[in-house]
This record gives C-alpha cells, structure tokens and sequence, in this order.
C-alpha cells in the first residue's frame, strides 16, 4: 500500500510542471476571456504544482527516489539518447517545493500588483508567468544535463518575454534583449560543455551508475588523474583530468551567465525593467537560481575538479564583494535588490566552490524565501507609491505600512545575515565551510572567504540604508504621505514569507549542533544526505576530499572554537554595517552621505563601468566587424561577382564594333577569311611545297 | 578544236574577281546585284568547261539550275532593293545601316 | 503512380490557374494546392520505404518506365522516395500553400500568372527530390528556374530585374559546372552503367568501377568531378562566397515567393550534396572533411556577421539563412547519424521557420509599405497577432528548445562535435557561437521594429518620408492604416509556427525516417 502511493505520487510526478504549463496555454489562448485574465488558473496551477511537490517532498522523506525517463525525443539504437526524465531525490525535491511556493505566491501577488493597477496585456503576462513556472520546474527534477539545457533555454525565454513586457517603452524590450543576449553569451559555452559531455561520455544522465559524474570519476579513479585515454571514454587529446576541467569551465559559462556572476552580471540590474512580481520570481526562485542549482545538481561532477572549484570559489566570493558595494549607493529600491541579488548568489557560489555544497543549498532556500519577500515587499511599496521606486521619494512608510514593514524587516534582517534570521545561518555556514577548507590545506579558499566576509559589511550597510530611507524618518513627499491601499492579495504573500524568512534558518542550526553535539539538529543536511547513491552529500565530502584535496582544518585545534569564531566574526560585521547605516540615516530627514564619496560614487554608480566596457565589446566586435563584412561582401565579394558580368557586358560592347552594317565591310571581311583559311590550310597541308 | 581547259579557268577566275572587286568596291546595292551575276556566271563556265572536258552532262545541268537560282536570287535581290530605296531613299548601302548594334 | 498524381495535380493546377480569372486565382489556388498538399501528407502518413534511395534501399512509391534509348544509355522515367526525400517533398506542399495564401494580399496584378507559375513551381520541386534518373532529376533542377525567373522578374521589387538575372545567370552558369562534373564521372564509368540511374551510378561509384578518363585517373578524376559539382551545388545552398545571388533576389522577390526560395529552393542544393557529393563520393568527402567544413563554418560566422550589419528586415533573414545553410553543410561531412540525418532535420526546420520569417515580414510591409528596421517601431502594439508569430519565429530561428530549429542544430553539433576529420570539435565549437550571434541581431531587430513606441515612416508619394507617431493613445491610429492582419494573411503563419513546434517536441515525426534513410549512407564503404 505505502509503495503504490510511494509510486503514484512519482507518476503524476510531471504535472508540477504540466500544471503551469497549461496555464500558460489557457491564458495565451482564453485569458481575456477569463474573469482576472487567467491568474486564477496560474494561482490554481501552481498551487497545485505546490501540493504536488509537497506530497513529492514527503515521499522522498519517506526515503524513496525515482529517476526515470519519460519522454524520449528521439529513438537512436547506436548513438546519444536524447530524452527528458524525471529525476526525485532530496535536492530536486526541495527546489520543487521552494519554486512552486514562490511561484504560486508571486502569482498571489500579481493579482494586486498587475490586476489591481488595470495594466494591459494582463493574458500575455499570466501566460509568462506560467511559462516561467513550468520551465523552471521541468529544469529542476530534470533528470540529464540535455533536458537541464533545454528548459535553461527556456527559463530564459520566460525572462526575455516578462522583462519586455512593457514593451510600449523603450527601456523594457532593451533590459529584455540585453538579458537575453548576456545569458545567451553564457549559454553559448553550457552548449558546448553538452554537446561535449555526450560525446565524450555518450551519456548526460546524473544519477545512476551509468551517469556522467560516475564515469568521470571512475576514470579518474582509474587513470591516476594522467595519460591518455581513461578508461575508453574520448577525452579529445587532453588527460582526464584537464579534460573534465574544461568541460566543468564550459558548464560555468552558462551559471555564470544565468546566476549573474561577474563578469556576466550586468543584465540583472537592468531586468528591473520589469514588473516587480516578475523581479521577485527571476531572483528568488527561478531564472539566476537556475545557475546555481545546476551546479548543486552536478555536483559530483565538480567536485572532481580542483581547478574548477576553485575559480567557483574565487568567482563567487569576488561577485558577491563586487556586487555589494555597488548596491551601497544605489537611490532606486529595485536596484538595491538587484545587486544584493548578484552578491547573494556570489555566496552561494563561494560555498559551492569552497566544497560546501550543504551550505549552497541551504542559502539558495532561504534566500528564495528572503529575496521573494523583499522583492514583493519593494513591489508593496512601489503600489502604495503609485509606481515610483526613488527610496529619497518615501520614507516614513512604517506608520502607513505596518504588516509590509514587518515582512520586509524580516527580509532585511536575514539579507543582513542577522540572528537568528535565516540568511545568518545560511550565509554563516558558507562562510564557515569557506574558512574551514580554506585552513585545512587549501589557502586559495580563504581569499574567497575574505571577500565574503567583507561584503557582510557592505550587505548590512545597504540593506539597512534601504530599510531606513524607505520607511523611516518623515515622509519626504506627497505620495509618501498619502500612499495607496493595499489588497489582501499583496499582504498575505509578504505575511508568510516573512514568517518563513524568520524561521527557514532553523532547518539546519550548524553552529548550535556543532557547539551542543546536536548532530540532528542540521536537518537539511540529513536531508540531502539521503537518496541516491552518488548525490549524496557523504558522497559530495568525499569527493572533494580525495580529488579537490579539500580538508577540513580548525582555528587553534578546536572545532567548537572555529564555529564560534566563524559566526562571531560576520554576525558582528553585519551589525557593524548595520549600525553604520543607522548612524548615517536614522534621523527623520537623513542627508544623502553619498554625495561625500566623491569619484568612488561616479565609478559605483556607474558600476564600475562594467556595461560600457561590454557594450564598447560588443559594439567593436560585434557590429564593428559585421559592417566591414558587410563592406567587403558587397564590394569584394559581390564586386567579383559583377566584375564578371561587367567584363562579358564590356567585351561584348567592344566586339560588337565589328558589325558595322555596311554589308561591303561584311564581305571584305568573308573574303579575307577565306583567303587567310586557304593560306593556313594549304601552309599545313604543304601545297606551296 | 577544242580550247584548253586551263583558259576557261583562266576566263573563270578573272570574272570572279572582277565580281569579287565589284562587292567589295561598289556602294550601289545595283552594282552589287550584278557582281554577284558575275560570281555565279564564273561559277557556271567552270561548270560547263569541266562537264565538255569529262563528257559528263551533271555540269551543264547545274549550270543551268545556278542560272535559275541566281535569275530567283535577282528577284529577290530587287526586291529588297526597292524597300531599301522607299526606305532610305537611296540603294546606297552604306547608309542603311540602322541594325548594326 | 502516386508521385506522377503528385506531379501532374501541380501541373494541372498551373494550367487551369493560367485560364481562370484573376478574381478568383487567389482563392482558387489555395484550394487547388490543399490537394497536393492532402496527397503529400497521405504519402507521408503510410510512408513504407527503408534504407537510402541511391544504396538498394526499398523505395517507397517507385515506379520505372523506359522512356528513350540513347546510344549506349537509356533514359527512364524513375521516381521514388526514401526517408531523405519524403520529408521534403512535404515540406514542398507545405510551403507552397502557405506562400498561395501569403500572396492573396501582396499580388494584386496578373493574380492567375502569378498562381500559375507556383504551381508549376511545386510541381518541379516536387519533380527534383522525387526524381532518380539524372536526366529526368536535371530537366526539374533546371525547370525549377524559370518559374522563379518570372516570379521575381514580374512581380518583384524595383531592381527586379537586376536580381532575376543574376539568379537566373547565377545558378545557370553553377548547373553547367555541375553538369560537367558529373559528366566527367559518368564517362568515366563507361561500359559498367547503361542508363543514367542516379541509384545505379551511386552504387557503382562506390563500388569503385571508376576508370580514367583523358588520362586521367580515377582518383583524380574523383576528386575533380567532387569539386565540380560542390561547386555547382555550394552556389544553390548558398556556401560563402558564392552566396551574394541569394540576398538581391530575395529583397527584390515577393514575399511569398521569398518564403519559397528561403523554404524549399535553398534545400534542393543541400539536398543534392547529399544525393550526389556525399552519397556517390563519400571518400572524397571524408577525405576533404576538414576543407568542408571550413566552408561551413564560415558560411555560418560570416553569414551571421552579414546579418548583423543589415537594415532591411528580408536581408536580414537572407543572410541569416546563408548562416543556417552552413550548419547543413557542417552535419553533412561528419558523417553521424546525428550529423547527416541531423543536417536533414534542420533543411526542413530552416525551411519552416525561415519560411514563417519571410511570411512575417511581407506582412508588417503589406501594411507599412517599408522594411527597413529604422524605419518603424512599436508594431506589436498595432499588429498583436503578427508581432507573437515574428516573436515565436524568431526565437525558433535562434534555436529556442522545443522549436524544430533548436533540435536541427543541436543534432547537427552532436553529431559533428565527434565526427573523425581533424579539428571537428573546433569546428563545431565555433560554428555553435553563431547561435549568440543570431540572437544578437534578431532580438536588435525585433526590439527596434516590434517594441518601443509606435511609429512607422512611410513615403507619401509626395516626395518626403513623413513619420508618424502614435502617440499613448494607441486607438487614434486612423491617421495611419496601419491596422491588424487579415485571418487569410495569419493563417499560414500559424500552420508554419504549430509544424515548428510539433517537430520540435516529436521530432520523430520525420527524424525517424531520415534517420533510417541516413544510416545506410554511414556504413558500407566508401570505395
């Protein structure tokens, strides 16, 4: 009885994604015809996408797995198979749950955010949404790295199509094509990193004995990580080792891309372009949590690569230095977030990098519940400020805004990372497994943990700047002192994402177990060390231990003293950034301190002149050399192919001079033709002779 | 007695050239007319000068079928000088030279 | 018998549009082409070949009749189809009704000329990839070029002529090369073939009975007969530089012969590369593989470029289908299965979605009079319907999953990545970064026309472009015609885009009959 509902809960398995998907076909084709314009069949999709994957997430606690193939696109007896499968073990199972809920709140939330505001074009954005959902979720229990690239693709199509949505501007269509072209860019490198992995493994899949990660490690295990050929696999001339290194640089293009890691991160502060509801899903569960989840995913294929974590590490902890300190001293409370965004998924990076592969996953949650919070929080705010988003326009909101305030405290206190909100565990662990590894033997990892640990201050800083500007103090304008109402639709998402902000921490209280010997207190890290065999974390240890060399070191001998130390440190920075922000914006009318940082502000708020640099790129490279081939087409190439023409056309004009249409001249020439005949004739034939 | 062939060719050869000048000397489409009788009429002597000297009638006969061919050939020929002369009002020929390129 | 129906239906249809009155030819050509159209899908569906046409496999629809003795040789009449052809075939039935209903608003002169000459059109194309006898084969390779001489000649843009003539000259003078070249071969075969059947001549090539001809050997000559005919077929593709025909014709042609061209004429050069450079000389092209390649990639690098620097919204697509030709090329020398039968695959997906393109643009200018990406914008709040189909298309043409063209390139860099010529994985590697640059420029284009402000500059007639602006209030656009699709110019966009997509997610629809129809050409030697 238990394996039947075990396996019936597996089969209907694919409606998390069919859901959504039908509601993006029913509102494409029916929504205008549909009462709310077809958000009554996303919240109903999702919603149920959000049953589904609860009862999914029970069964996988229930110890259970599944990975299985469902639809094969192509049947191929001798060469790659290409196909879309399911794969259910603890990490899918917890995304799914994670994307669902988010979806399904942001969803909630359009409906005061999109509906109430009597937008246009309200089919088209429902349709978005539930494309986006679905996209997301078939990526997330994607079973092989050929369907993960197929819905990545996707997933960025969705962003392109509600980024733009506002398309009558000319700023949302250009954010969407600048998204688009930036993550295609990455994209460009994961295709390469899939079509390689097949021809060198003839398989995508990621779990199982036959699976890519599998047969990468067994060759390595096999070779001696040198030589040629390991174990029959075509390593194109490289040794395994270097091989598997490529290919896990290749895969890194695309999360570099999607995540928004430096250098690819400067389409997200643009995608702001869009409507707020839209921001909170890219950000918090979907399109830049994609990168990162598709490195958790793979896993055990990165963990073999010394090489390829490392750059992970130091990529992760530079972007999310980077990207904080650009955030300090933004005015819109949308690009805040933004780039709070990029730096939070530069932890998740450095802590997948830094071989903590638990802490990621852990940050990746409660950052999707934190970030969807502030996100719908800011989009709250940016309703009762009849659609403006300058944070020196507000203030003094937390009067006329109790419950967003509330939420968006909880969100900002675990943004901060401070306790016992969630981010502080999530980020505190990163940092930890960053220090410890880092001391244990491989130094390179504590120059990502410096960086992390100095954008905590920086985080505190600007999260509080926000939270003080936007709420505190006197309202500084009109708007600010009469804002709009809000709907039950927009409170009830930020009423339980607070919650869950608040409290997502606890699911894994690494510092408390450690110090009281609670080992089963760090329940996401049970979690994910049960399934299947090979994507286990016991496994992840094991494999960074024996070929990344990760070891665990401790400060002064003491693993109590480390976690301790650990927590200390970057819980008294983010308060210290914290306080610095109250000290400089806490009064009823705070003077703009930013102004004083004279040339660093330009250079941050020009963020480093990242999209100039790139658009001078693009620009050179791109339409640069696309005009010169242009110019060297049409006079060259076409040119010779006139030149042909021209010189038949010429030659002709010439020869025809000879027709004068004088017949004497005719026959002159008919006489004089068979005279110099009968001369060669009669010379050759010898009859002069 | 018989006259030897090589004088018949002799009287042969130079009527041809005498046409032959004429073409190619001669503006008036008339003139050009009858240097072409000329040609064939030295064709047609060497025709009958072979056929007395093999004893063979075939040269005759083709003299006679070129003599009809060039009286059909004349026919023509003043007829297209006509329209030429309503045309251009000459049979001048190098005047009428509209279809050259 | 069920090919000659095909043929002689195309046929009729041509002379009964040639008599019947221009007010009717429109309607009464769609109707006339759903019949082929219908006759083509049944064929498909109880589709019964297997193996590869040119190597003994089982034909399906074939029949063979002696038609004339010539000296030494006989000519039959022999048609049949294989897994490769079939597929085309439909895509010609396809195409050709979506370019009829296309045409109903754009052509509004000599309407049953213009139906006619498709008509005919179809039923050469049809004739060239059912064809297998090369004197049959090449009276419908060149009978193809008449119709579209006077399609684009007559109806096209203001330098049609200049461009009918330079794809008349252009592919004429490329036929002649090939002509030569596979007449060097035939010669060079003698005695061993008494008829010239394609499948005969195919299989004893690669049997090895080539002798020497003039002196020279048969390895030479292979190797220049080879070169002769890539020559002659690289120009019909187009393969970089012997592509600038394709863009003058298409901005001068019409829009729905543009979706022809594009859709089927460009495929009957990939198509017979394959049929006779790389079934009938398989060594020589795996020995040049890396040269072809190179060809390849450049055509898709530079292709891509080309349609980067562009304006006109057709040129754009032109260039970009020289970009997408490429990845044909590149499948066809890596001799996979996922390369060859993945280079199958994408001929028809190309010939969808750059058919769908094509169709999309001649719409927005039926009704803005300009293509040129400066010169309108914000379409998408005039033209909703319009503006998702170019949107869909667009994005099936940079390869978005689950669209045809994703699953057309995708197999073509899986099967090349590996394939055994040196430097394929480069190759592929680089060719895949046209998939960055095609985005580049169709996302340039559409933000530019299709979103942003509404305005579009038209020329009045008197004299000066005048710009008009919609301003917020998108309803007053009376002061500008510019108003939504007619469902008959809608329709077909909606046919291409649901094939695209339905080959995107069931591929093996068509991949498992090419496939079947590839594998034969893979193994069993290359003599």
């Amino acid at each position: 009885m238990v394996a039947t509902i075990t396996a019936f809960a597996f089969e209907v398995a694919p409606a998390i994604a069919i859901l959504p998907l039908a509601s993006f076909v029913i509102a494409l084709f029916a929504g205008k015809y549909l009462p709310k314009r077809g958000a009554l069949a996303g919240i109903a999709a999702t919603g149920g996408s959000l049953l589904l994957s609860l009862w999914v997430a029970l069964t996988v606690a229930g110890g259970a797995t599944y990975n299985e193939e469902i639809y094969s696109l192509v049947t191929t007896p001798n060469t790659f198979d290409l196909h879309f499968g399911l794969l259910l073990d603890p990490l899918s199972a917890l995304m799914l749950v994670i994307v669902s809920l988010v979806s399904f709140l942001v969803h909630l939330f359009s409906l005061g955010y999109m509906n109430d505001e009597g937008e246009a074009g309200l089919p088209r954005y429902y349709a978005g949404l539930g494309l986006f959902s679905f996209s997301m979720l078939a990526f997330v229990f994607a079973d092989n790295l050929f369907m993960s690239f197929v819905f990545f693709e996707l997933v960025g199509l969705c962003s392109w199509l509600l980024i733009g949505h506002w398309y009558r501007e000319d700023a949302p269509p250009s954010a969407a094509k600048k998204a688009f072209l930036v993550t295609r860019f990455g994209d460009y490198f994961f295709l390469v990193g899939v079509v390689a992995i097949f021809a060198t493994f003839g398989t995508t899949v990621f779990a199982g004995p036959e699976s890519f990660p599998t047969l990468a490690e067994e060759a390595l295990a096999g070779s001696g990580g040198a030589g040629g050929g390991a174990g029959g696999l075509s390593t194109f001339g490289f040794g395994p080792g270097a091989w598997f290194t490529i290919l896990g640089f290749l895969v890194l293009g695309g999360v570099i891309g999607k995540s928004a890691q430096f250098p690819l991160h400067t389409w997200l502060p643009d995608a702001m372009e869009g409507p707020t509801p839209v921001s909170a899903l890219i950000h918090a569960a979907t399109m830049v949590a994609a990168g990162v989840y598709l490195v958790a995913r793979m896993y055990g294929f990165y963990a073999l690569s010394p090489t390829t974590l490392a750059v992970i590490a130091f990529v992760g902890g530079f972007t999310a230095l980077f990207a904080a300190s650009m955030a300090v001293v933004k005015r819109d409370i949308k690009q805040v977030l933004a780039y709070s965004t990029i730096s939070q998924y530069g932890y998740m990076m450095l802590g997948l990098g830094a071989g903590g592969y638990v802490a990621a996953v852990f940050h990746l949650m409660t950052h999707a519940f934190f970030k969807a919070l502030l996100f719908l929080g800011a989009g709250a705010v940016i309703i009762a400020m009849h659609h403006r988003q300058d944070m020196w326009e507000m203030g003094g909101l937390k009067e006329r805004l109790p419950i967003p305030y509330y939420a968006f405290l909880s969100g900002s206190l675990a943004l901060a990372g401070i306790f016992p909100f969630a981010g502080f565990w999530s980020k505190d662990e990163i940092l930890f497994e960053a220090l410890v590894h880092g001391i244990g033997g491989s130094p390179l990892l504590l120059g990502g943990y410096l960086m992390g640990l100095t954008a905590v201050v920086f985080t505190g800083f600007y999260t509080f700047r926000m939270v003080l500007l936007t709420f505190h103090g006197e309202p500084r304008t009109h708007t600010a002192r009469n804002p709009h109402d809000l709907g039950w639709s927009v409170k009830t998402p930020l009423a339980v994402l607070g919650i869950l902000a608040a409290t997502a921490g606890f699911v894994n209280m690494v510092p408390v177990g450690t110090i009281l010997g609670l080992e089963r207190i760090e329940l996401l890290h049970g979690w994910l060390d049960h399934g299947i065999s090979g994507l286990t974390v016991e496994h992840y240890g094991e494999l960074t231990h024996d070929f990344a060399g990760y070891t665990t070191g401790a400060l002064a001998g003491s693993e109590v003293l480390t976690v301790l130390l650990s927590a200390g440190i970057s819980l008294a920075l983010a308060l210290a950034g914290a306080g610095l922000a109250w000290m400089l914006y806490s009064g009823p009318n705070p003077e703009a301190h930013t102004e004083r940082l004279g040339d660093v502000r330009t250079l941050l708020m020009n963020n480093y002149y990242q999209d100039e640099y790139q658009v001078w790129i693009a620009e050179t490279f791109g339409t640069g050399v696309a005009r010169l081939s242009d110019r060297f087409d049409q006079s060259i190439v076409d040119g010779a192919v006139n030149g042909v023409s021209e010189v038949s056309l010429l030659s002709g004009d010439r020869i025809r001079r000879i027709q004068t249409g004088i017949v004497s001249n005719y026959a002159t020439l008919l006489t004089l033709g068979l005279v110099v005949l009968l001369l060669t004739v009669g010379l050759a034939g010898g009859w002069f002779l | 007695m018989a006259v030897a062939v090589q004088y018949y060719l002799l009287l042969s050869a130079a009527m041809f050239c005498i046409g032959l000048l004429g073409i190619l000397t001669r503006r008036n489409a008339l003139f050009l007319l009858m240097s072409v009788e000329l040609m064939l009429n030295a064709a047609n002597i060497n025709l009958v000068a072979f056929s007395l000297q093999y004893g063979n009638l075939t040269g005759q006969v083709f003299s006679l079928f070129v003599t009809a061919l060039a009286a059909a050939e004349v026919a023509l020929g003043i007829g297209i000088l006509l329209v030429l002369y309503r045309n251009f009002g000459d049979v001048d020929i190098t005047k009428a030279t509209t279809l050259r390129w | 018998m069920i090919v000659e129906l095909l043929i002689g239906l195309c046929l009729l249809g041509s002379v009964v549009l040639f008599v019947a009155p221009s007010r009717y030819a429109g309607r009464l050509a769609a109707g006339w082409s759903l019949l082929p159209l219908a006759l083509s899908l049944f064929m498909y569906a109880g589709f019964s070949g297997q193996g590869n046409a040119f190597l003994g496999g089982q034909l399906a629809y074939e029949t063979t009749v002696q038609w004339v003795s010539l000296g030494p040789y006989t000519l039959n009449w022999h048609v049949g189809l294989d897994g490769i052809s079939m597929p085309l075939i439909a895509l010609s039935t396809v195409l050709t009704t979506a370019a009829i209903l296309s045409a109903w608003t754009p052509i509004e002169d000599r309407e049953n000329q213009f139906y006619g000459l498709v008509l005919f059109l179809e039923a050469s194309l049809v004739g060239v990839f059912a064809a297998l006898d090369f004197f049959v084969w090449f009276v419908f390779w060149e009978a193809v070029l008449v119709p579209m001489y006077f399609l684009i000649a007559i109806w096209g843009g203001p330098r049609r002529k200049y461009a009918a003539i330079k794809f008349f000259v252009y592919t004429n003078v490329a036929s002649l090369v090939m002509f030569i070249g596979f007449f060097a071969l035939i010669f060079g075969l003698g005695d061993s073939i008494g008829s010239l059947d394609m499948p005969a001549i195919a299989q004893a090539l690669r049997a090895g009975e080539l002798g020497s001809l003039a002196g020279v050997g048969p390895a030479t000559l292979k190797t220049l007969a080879f070169a002769a005919m890539f020559a002659g077929f690289a120009v019909k593709v187009p393969v970089v530089p012997v592509h600038t025909w394709l863009p003058d014709a298409h901005v001068e042609a019409p829009t729905p012969v543009s979706v022809l061209l594009a859709g089927v004429l460009l495929k009957m050069g990939t198509y017979a590369l394959l049929r006779f450079n790389f079934t009938m000389l398989a060594d020589v092209a795996q020995r040049y593989a890396a040269i072809i390649a190179l060809f390849a990639v450049v055509s898709v690098i530079y292709g891509a470029l080309l349609a980067l620097a562009q304006q006109d919204l057709k040129r754009i697509v032109a260039y970009s289908s020289v970009s997408s030709m490429g990845y044909v090329i590149l499948g066809l020398v890596a001799y996979t299965v996922y390369g060859v039968g993945g280079a199958t695959f994408q001929m028809l997906s190309h010939g969808l979605i750059s058919g769908l393109l094509f169709a999309c643009v001649g719409v927005i200018y039926n009704t803005t009079h300009t293509r040129m990406v400066d010169d309108m914008s914000g379409m998408a709040a005039r033209m909703p319907v319009t503006t998702s189909m170019f949107v869909a298309g667009a994005f099936a043409y940079m390869g978005l999953p689950l669209t045809s063209g994703f699953l057309g390139e995708y197999f073509v860099f899986l099967g090349t990545f590996h394939a055994d010529f040196p430097g394929a994985a480069w190759f592929t590697a680089i060719a895949m970064f046209g998939i960055v640059i095609v985005a580049g420029y169709l996302l340039y284009a559409m933000q530019r026309t299709l979103f942003g402000p509404f305005g579009v500059a038209t020329d009045h007639g008197d004299g000066g472009a005048v710009r008009t602006d919609g301003g917020e209030d998108a309803d007053s656009g009376a002061e500008h015609d510019i108003k939504r699709a007619a469902a008959h110019d809608v329709v077909p966009l909606a046919m291409l885009l649901a094939l695209v997509i339905v080959l995107g997610v069931a591929p093996e629809i068509s991949f498992g009959m090419i496939r079947d129809a590839v594998a034969p050409l893979l193994t069993g030697g290359a003599g």
